[in-house]
């Protein structure tokens, strides 16, 4: 369904913002949504599928249906920057978003400047079950061979016991390499504990822009 | 009488209130809930929980959450978490 096409009764659910180009999205959306588009207002589109309700299920399915969508949009061809919403943006009407496209153009271009040639990517450092001797000299470790090779990085929540590092780091596309060097001698200076390495993700800790759905 | 009923009482309904107020903190923490939550995903997506285990585990805690969100609304203003 094109933008012109779209349902009076049909909201619309943004994934993010873009440069207007062409957006071509074969990943199906959030609540198994077929057909992604985008919604244009001058040189910005919003990534955006039709939804029937203003309060989608935060599903693990949904969850992964948002994040694969940005993925595709930042990673076709060299990569495009992208400001990434979160999770249950939606709009009421195509009015209603393109008015927030209108009113949002200065810091819409500034956030997509902030994320240009750069990605997201996530670690999560736990411990093992029966703790480990010294976490506070391991974490300051990790963190020390980690950050050198990134442009920023943002503290996560804590929110297991189990936890001794969650971070998000910023990284420029063409050094995404040494990164995952990076992470390869954690593994290996630390066999014992566990590390996640997720992304590349939309920079969703870095870009600084927020919508109000009021608009 | 009236005058030591109420000198006698006044503590223990006090201490009362105050025990029931924090099995209540202690049961609707919805934050709590929710942070269990994000444990029992991480745990399963570094492969320490089966797919079974998790999603039991994740039905009950959302079970738990729903309760949880409904009996805070319910006693919006009476329950305070403090963390």
């Amino acid at each position: 369904m094109s933008a012109d096409q779209t349902v009076a009764d049909e909201k619309l659910y943004v994934y993010g913002v873009v440069e207007d180009e062409g957006v071509d999205v074969s990943t199906p959306g959030v609540e198994a949504a077929s057909d992604v588009y985008t919604i244009s207002h001058r040189r910005h589109a919003a990534v955006v599928s039709d939804i029937d309700t203003l309060d989608p299920d935060e599903s693990d399915e949904n969850a992964r249906a948002h994040d694969d969508v940005l993925r595709e949009v930042m990673t076709a061809g060299d990569g495009r920057p992208v400001v990434p919403m979160r999770f249950g943006m939606v709009f009421d009407s195509e009015r209603a978003l393109k008015n927030v496209l209108r009113n949002s153009r200065v810091e819409l271009t500034g956030s997509l400047r902030q994320a240009v040639d750069r990605e997201e990517v996530g670690i999560k450092v736990l411990v093992p079950e029966d703790g480990l001797a010294d976490p506070e000299e391991a974490r300051a470790s990790i963190e020390a061979e980690l950050d050198e090779r990134a442009e920023d990085v943002e503290d996560g929540d804590l929110f297991s016991d189990r936890l001794l590092l969650n971070r998000a780091y910023l990284v420029a596309r063409g050094r995404r390499g040494r990164f995952d060097d990076a992470v390869d001698a954690v593994r290996e200076a630390y066999p014992e504990l566990t590390v996640q390495y997720s992304g590349p993700w939309a920079p969703y800790s870095f870009v600084d822009f927020t919508i109000a759905t009021e608009a | 009488m009236f005058l030591l009923d109420d000198l006698f009482l006044r503590p223990i309904t006090s201490l009362l209130t105050v025990i029931h107020d924090m099995a209540l903190q202690e049961r609707y923490d919805v934050e709590r809930i929710r942070d269990d939550i994000k444990e029992v995903r991480l745990l399963y997506e570094v492969g320490e929980l089966e797919t079974d285990a998790y999603e039991r585990r994740k039905a009950t805690l959302e079970s738990e959450l729903d309760v949880a969100e409904a009996a805070r609304e319910r006693l919006s203003g009476r329950v305070e978490v403090k963390r």
